[in-house]
């Protein structure tokens, strides 16, 4: 009946069919159930004290559940470095991930990765086994065959030995690597991320000749301008930026004027949502943009922009009127000269010492990734290797496929892979060692900005056979467990000690443990000074007439290496809302002029390599540029592939970010993505609501009702969701699945529109395709006062509570859907097959909420667990009133802007309360008057210059 | 009691029923039918061992074929009992011919559609919870919610037809059972007639009883029609949220209705050989009463359109894109099979030529579930906010059920056809000894 898929501005008779998921190479629902089946692993540990083998009963607590919680400071990395989190362990498992507010990469906020940690945890297709060939052998072989290679080499001073890891900037892993550095001269370490910013090591070593880390401090920015991004989105310093700019945000707000947010970007990204000021620019013209600001900024230049950009002298001004209070940040994947060109223009405005300063990298050993990974291909091209170690990487996937990575590492005579899961390293070496999750293994990291965290088992090991890649470093060097310390606490002992005096070691190990935090170990400023002749002069242009293929991180699956996790596979893309694969992203006008519609088949070439993909205009995108989100399509993956396609494929080892010459063809064929959203056209003003700065929304005053209003004596539960702090960025979604023990469907269901989610993100376009304004709306139950699902419920399976929380009888519900129906936010989810318990279906981790059956419906709750647990707690304390901030919901917890507030409405002191009385409170479809108890506060904007001066 | 009084015959009726063998076609036909039962046997087991999930349902398209069906079915019904019971009370000549098998077919569908509302439910062995029983825990039902009303609607549907069905019967049941070459037969029928014995005392507490009750069904089919309509239009859904909604349900409910008697009327004019029961002027009757109520539900999409129009822009939004958006050819080949090509039938000539009135009796049937398919899934499309999910299509457990309760119908009316008489013999003989008589 239909055939265009979705596209926001269409006209009404241009709907999207519902997808087909066969045409979709995507896992069956079965075997989404097996792979989701982490979950089920997650729920019998959470259970497992319990003797029987029930599973989760779904009304109460699990037997032998003990109600004690323990939390345990620790932290998880991401391109090597730290962000503090909290685990919380229940009955001796580990059940849920909270951000650590002591650690400054978190402040007690989580991203979506962090949160999707605890379902790798429990994941069953990990790594069990060690392997030789493939086959699992017993892990007294493999150390035999490490002890063999170690004599085997020693006799030779270590000569053929290479160690591939990632990023590292953890202290104990790097000194057990320079120990076996020095134990084997002759070895050499090779580090290689598929997203490491080579460029911005690169700029940095231009403009400052060192590599110098660049801290931002964006709570005093006045003005920012982004060049490629590289601020709001997921990364290892993304919770604390977004954080600083929210309070950047919120001064502005109260003084009256907006601090600015200028991008100047190709992909559509968080950061250029939330832009002030948003300029589409192709890649290849980032670089001469910024030429033309650094040269109105009076930035002494090799030579000048070719011609100047229109926009360049207002952006500059803009810049230029906040002064030191201004920063130039450049993105991830951005050429060497525009990370030089930020550096310069930062320099020009005086910014060091007030919205940035200066450090060493936090890395071990700063290095250039692509060229460290080419030098190992070279390496063992030309024989020289003959024991290669990789430790926690997996560059059989994610290595640029020129360098022919597979092959040179089969013909080693010694390989050795260890991760969490067999992955095609895994496969390709000779040996495969299983690796232990972070939660259950000792080591330590080090935060974006230094500062380290020791990180402790925050769980008994769930995985007999595996090692810590410590562990395997300090076998390698014959050396073995001494005392009652297990080997892994004891190297990272090891490594503390000689940081620490003896004297004081326990204590600072046992604050360090407690805080997740090790006092004074945040880098310290170190100068940094313009080098003559950074400026390596404007870069050749590219060919006229061709396609710029942009490689890019997937908002979900990052690298490639979360591809196992099925909650980050389920989760709708931030801006793409896509799940369960990816697609070839262009601008809706070069679609347009290819005569490509969403879903259509297209062949990519890229310097003699293809890829077939569905094309998928995105409204916002650079034209004449393809945006290929990596680490989908993993053929090894316990998930059977997930969906999407492996960009890694198409990528260049010279060109990794962008590569000029794409050719693109239509196949002819159809392979329509899964696409969670079908937004065809938005009644803006009502949903979407945005004012001046000062500015207050008219007040909305309730019409009549036919019912009595309800009192509600004691507390009365509300919350507040702050649009212009909301970044879209998800967290709150896995927040809430991983609290509520949210089911994951599958690619066919979430096709067929069945995914479960309690809180969605919207993600709204306004304006003109080629540059929209784009406002995004998390949606939870709104929790109405006068609530209409309640009223069309036959058998009152939901009904309100004392304290005005909307609740959801699951036992009582017998599925009619009507509630649904009467539901003007459809936030309500029914339960289509047995999600929960059915046969090897996805079972769940909090043994604190329920599971829901087959045929109930669920849907948000406002935690109401946790304001039990508080409640509990207070009376325990003799409180009859909880304090404002005892309960948190869960996505409010995760939030790295802290734009959910929730709490007592009551209490006229509370933030929330406080937040509904701000002038830019409103009421999602207010005009209903259902009086929802979740209102919104509505976005702001200005002049994007900023006020008139 | 003699059949032959008068003018008319009506022991070939008895005979129907009485025959011991009923030929190829019809064991054919039951088969067909009973192999649709299979199917709805087999549809009902995978959805309660598997769940809902083999629906095409999503949310927020939350109902599909189960809402459709049940509407439609209980459209059928109700037009079906509505025009026989107006026949009974209004002591019409029609009544005679067509209102025995007018009954039937209304129970037939009352059982299809009650079928819906029961596996539709997530957990549907939880279905008697809307019951107010005296529940432990003292929770009752919403009685607020339509679904209750609906409840009861359709429970009152179930046990009026019945009556109406039945106590039009006994009489005949009576006949049978004198009649009755077999044992077996003569107690079956006897249990049935409840000791009917035809004298007057009978006859008057009967006619008392018919038309007491087939009053009954006016008003009740009326209210539970406008149940079913309310389900839908106490919702905040801005398409259904409409004060014409029930009139609306009501009123393009008694062409499909309409249309299924008169099919039915051909078919057992062709197979029974019943022509001198249900004569020419019968099925000219019949056809130009179709034709006009497909009138009357024009007027009602007329009022649709202009209502609409003058609506707030959310619910006109809404219409335009019930009739112009993703679902638009249900709503227009609605209008077409329910308005339009009925009003052929004002051609006399085509009222009498059954390849004529077939189709378009099983046309305004069709185009009656087309709009109940407009209306549960092409009034979602547009709602407060805009669509996140994928649109709704059934899926073949669904196409299998809705086979599978059409199985049930015929089977159901293939039964009535050959146990009980067909058309009512003692309205026969009243009618015939009536018209002898001065």
């Amino acid at each position: 009946m239909r055939e265009d898929p979705p596209r926001p501005w269409r006209a009404l008779h241009a709907l999207p069919e519902p997808p087909q998921p066969s045409a979709i190479p995507a896992p069956d629902r079965r075997a989404v159930l097996r792979g989701a089946a982490a979950s089920l692993a997650l729920a019998a540990a959470a259970g497992c004290d319990a003797p029987d083998n029930f599973g989760q009963p779904l009304y109460s607590r699990p037997r032998g559940v003990a109600r004690e919680v323990s939390w345990f400071a620790t932290a998880l990395e991401l391109e090597g470095l730290g962000r503090g989190v909290l685990v919380r362990n229940q009955a001796g498992h580990a059940v849920k991930v909270e951000g650590n507010p002591a650690h400054p990469a978190s402040l007690g906020a989580t991203d979506t990765y962090m949160q999707a940690a605890i379902l790798s945890l429990h994941d069953p297709y990990r790594s069990r086994h060690a392997r030789e060939g493939g086959r699992p052998r017993p892990p007294l072989a493999a150390e035999a065959a490490l002890a063999e290679a170690r004599e085997a080499l020693a006799a030779r001073g270590g000569a053929g030995l290479r160690i591939l890891t990632g990023l590292v900037a953890s202290p104990t892993l790097a000194r057990l690597i320079g120990e076996v550095l020095d134990a084997f001269p002759g070895a050499a370490w090779h580090q290689y991320g598929p997203l490491a910013d080579d460029g911005a090591l690169a700029g940095a070593r231009l403009a400052f000749g060192a590599p110098v880390a660049v801290l931002p401090d964006l709570s005093r920015a006045r003005a920012i301008l982004s060049l490629g991004g590289g601020v709001l989105e997921e990364g290892p310093a993304q919770l604390r930026l977004a954080r600083d700019w929210a309070a950047a945000r919120e001064a502005g707000r109260r003084a009256g004027h907006l601090p600015s947010l200028l991008v100047a970007e190709a992909t559509p990204s968080l950061t250029g949502a939330k832009a002030d000021r948003r300029l589409v620019l192709r890649p290849q013209e980032i670089e001469p943009f910024a030429r033309a600001v650094a040269a109105a900024l009076g930035v002494p230049l090799a030579a000048p922009a070719a011609a100047a950009h229109p926009d360049a002298p207002r952006i500059a001004a803009a810049l230029r009127r906040a002064g030191p209070e201004a920063v130039v940040l450049a993105g991830r994947g951005q050429p060497a000269a525009v990370h030089a060109l930020a550096h310069a223009m930062n320099v020009a405005l005086d910014a060091p010492g007030t919205t940035l300063r200066y450090a060493d990298s936090p890395y071990a050993r700063p290095e250039e990734a692509g060229a460290s990974l080419r030098a190992l291909a070279e390496a063992m091209a030309a024989g020289e290797v003959t024991h290669l170690l990789v430790l926690d990487a997996n560059p059989v996937h994610t290595a640029p496929p020129e360098l022919g990575l597979p092959g040179l590492i089969r013909r080693l005579p010694f390989s050795l892979h260890a991760g969490l899961y067999l992955d095609e390293t895994g496969l390709a070496c000779r040996w495969h060692l299983p690796l232990r999750h972070p939660f259950e293994a000792w080591g330590d990291s080090r935060a974006f900005d230094g500062t380290a965290t020791i990180r402790q088992p925050a769980t008994v090991p769930l995985v007999e056979a595996a090692r810590g890649a410590e562990e395997i470093l300090a076998a390698l060097l014959g050396r073995r467990q001494e005392g009652a310390t297990g080997l892994g606490e004891a190297l990272v002992r090891e490594t503390w000690r000689a940081a620490w005096q003896e004297a004081e070691f326990e204590a600072r190990w046992r604050a360090a443990l407690e805080e997740g935090v090790v006092e004074g170990t945040a880098l310290r400023d170190r100068p940094a000074r313009l080098r003559e002749g950074w400026d390596p002069g404007p870069a050749p242009a590219p060919p006229a007439g061709t396609l710029a293929a942009l490689f890019a991180p997937d908002p979900g699956l990052w690298d490639g290496a979360m591809a196992e996790n099925a909650w980050l596979q389920e989760l709708p893309r931030p801006l793409t809302r896509l799940a369960w694969g990816n697609a070839a992203l262009l601008a809706p006008s070069t679609a347009e002029a290819l005569g490509l519609a969403p879903g259509d088949e297209v062949e990519l070439e890229l310097r003699g390599r293809r890829l077939a993909l569905p094309a998928w205009p995105m409204p916002g995108h650079a034209p004449d540029t393809v945006t290929l989100p990596l680490g989908h399509g993993r053929p090894t993956a316990g998930l059977e592939g997930g969906g999407g396609f492996d960009a890694y494929r198409l990528r260049p080892a010279d060109a990794p970010w962008t590569a000029h010459g794409l050719v693109l063809r239509r196949t002819g064929g159809r392979r329509m993505p899964i696409a969670t959203d079908h937004h065809h056209e938005i009644r803006g003003e009502e949903i979407i609501r945005t004012v001046a700065p000062g500015e207050e929304l008219p007040p909305h005053r309730p019409g009549p009702s036919f019912y009595p209003p309800w009192p509600y004596p004691g507390h009365a539960w509300g919350m507040a969701i702050d649009l212009d702090s909301c970044i879209g960025c998800n967290a709150c979604v896995v927040a809430c699945q991983a609290e509520n023990n949210i089911p994951v469907v599958g690619p066919e269901e979430v096709a067929r529109g069945r995914e479960m989610h309690w809180l969605r993100v919207e993600r709204y376009f306004i304006g003109a395709p080629e540059n929209p304004d784009t406002a995004f709306q998390p949606v939870p139950c709104m929790h109405c006062e006068k609530a209409p699902c309640e009223v069309v419920c036959p058998v009152n399976a939901t009904v309100h509570d004392a304290e005005g929380l909307n609740t959801m009888i699951y036992p009582r519900c017998i599925g009619t859907r009507t509630c649904s129906n009467n539901c003007p936010y459809k936030v309500r989810r029914f339960n289509w097959f047995d999600y929960a318990r059915g046969g090897d279906g996805v079972r769940v981790a909090n043994p604190e909420v329920p599971l829901r059956i087959r045929g109930v419906i669920e849907k948000c709750t406002y935690c109401v667990q946790r304001i039990g647990a508080a409640r509990a707690q207070a009376r325990a304390e003799g409180r009859e009133r909880l304090r404002d901030g005892e309960v948190v919901t869960a996505c409010a917890q995760a939030c790295p802007t802290q734009a959910i507030l929730f709490g007592d409405i009551n209490d006229p002191e509370s933030a929330v309360a406080r937040a509904k009385r701000e002038g830019r409170n409103y009421a999602l479809l207010g005009e209903l008057d259902v009086r929802p108890r979740t209102t919104y506060l509505a976005r702001v904007a200005q002049a994007p210059e900023g006020p008139a001066a | 009691m003699s059949g032959a009084q008068g003018g008319i015959d009506t022991r070939r009726i008895a005979d129907v029923a009485l025959a011991p063998r009923f030929g190829r076609g019809f064991l054919a036909a039951l088969a067909a039918a009973a192999l649709g039962v299979l199917l709805l046997c087999y549809a009902v087991v995978v959805l309660l061992v598997v769940g809902l999930g083999v629906w095409g349902t999503n949310v927020p398209f939350v109902w599909g074929f189960d809402l459709i069906n049940y509407v439609w079915w209980i459209g059928i019904a109700n037009a079906a009992s509505l025009f026989a019971a107006v026949l009974v009370i209004r002591r019409h000549g029609l009544r005679t011919a067509v209102n025995r098998f007018a009954e039937a077919a209304a129970l037939a569908a009352v059982l299809a559609a009650a079928l819906y509302p029961i596996l539709h439910l997530g957990r549907p062995w939880l279905f008697w919870w809307v019951f107010p029983y005296p529940a432990t825990y003292e929770v009752w039902p919403q009685f607020r919610s339509a679904l209750i009303w609906d409840f009861w609607g359709i429970m009152s549907h179930v046990v009026v037809t019945s009556l109406f069905w039945y106590v039009g019967l006994i009489p005949d049941l009576a006949t049978l059972r004198d009649r009755a070459r077999r044992e077996w037969q003569r107690r079956v029928y006897g249990l049935f007639a409840l000791g009917w014995r035809g004298s007057v005392q009978h006859w008057a507490r009967h006619q008392a009883a018919y038309r007491l009750v087939a009053a009954l069904v006016l008003p009740l089919l009326l209210a539970a029609q406008t149940i079913v309509a309310l389900e839908f239009a106490v919702t905040l859904v801005p398409d259904w949220h409409q004060a014409r909604l029930p009139v609306h349900v009501v009123g393009t409910g008694i062409p499909s209705g309409l249309g299924v008697v008169l099919v039915l009327a051909v078919l057992l004019r062709a197979t029974l050989g019943l022509e001198r029961y249900i004569d020419d002027a019968d099925m000219d009757l019949l056809g130009r009463l179709f034709a006009a109520s497909a009138l009357a539900c024009a007027l009602i999409y007329a009022g649709e359109i202009v209502t609409a129009l003058l609506e707030n822009p959310r619910t006109r939004e809404a219409f335009l894109s019930r009739a112009f958006g993703d679902y638009a050819p249900l709503y227009w080949g609605a209008a077409v099979l329910t308005t339009l090509l009925p009003q052929l039938l004002w051609w006399r000539r085509l009222r009498h030529i059954p390849l004529v009135t077939v189709p378009l009796g099983l046309g305004a049937a069709a185009g009656v579930w087309l709009d109940r398919f407009s209306l549960v899934a092409g009034g979602l499309v547009r709602d407060h906010l805009p669509r996140i999910g994928p649109l709704y299509a059934p899926t073949a457990a669904e196409w299998i059920l809705l086979i599978g309760t059409l199985g049930l119908f015929v089977l159901a009316l293939l039964l009535f056809a050959r146990f009980v008489p067909v058309i009512s013999m003692f309205e026969t003989r009243h009618e015939e000894s009536e018209r002898e008589a001065p």
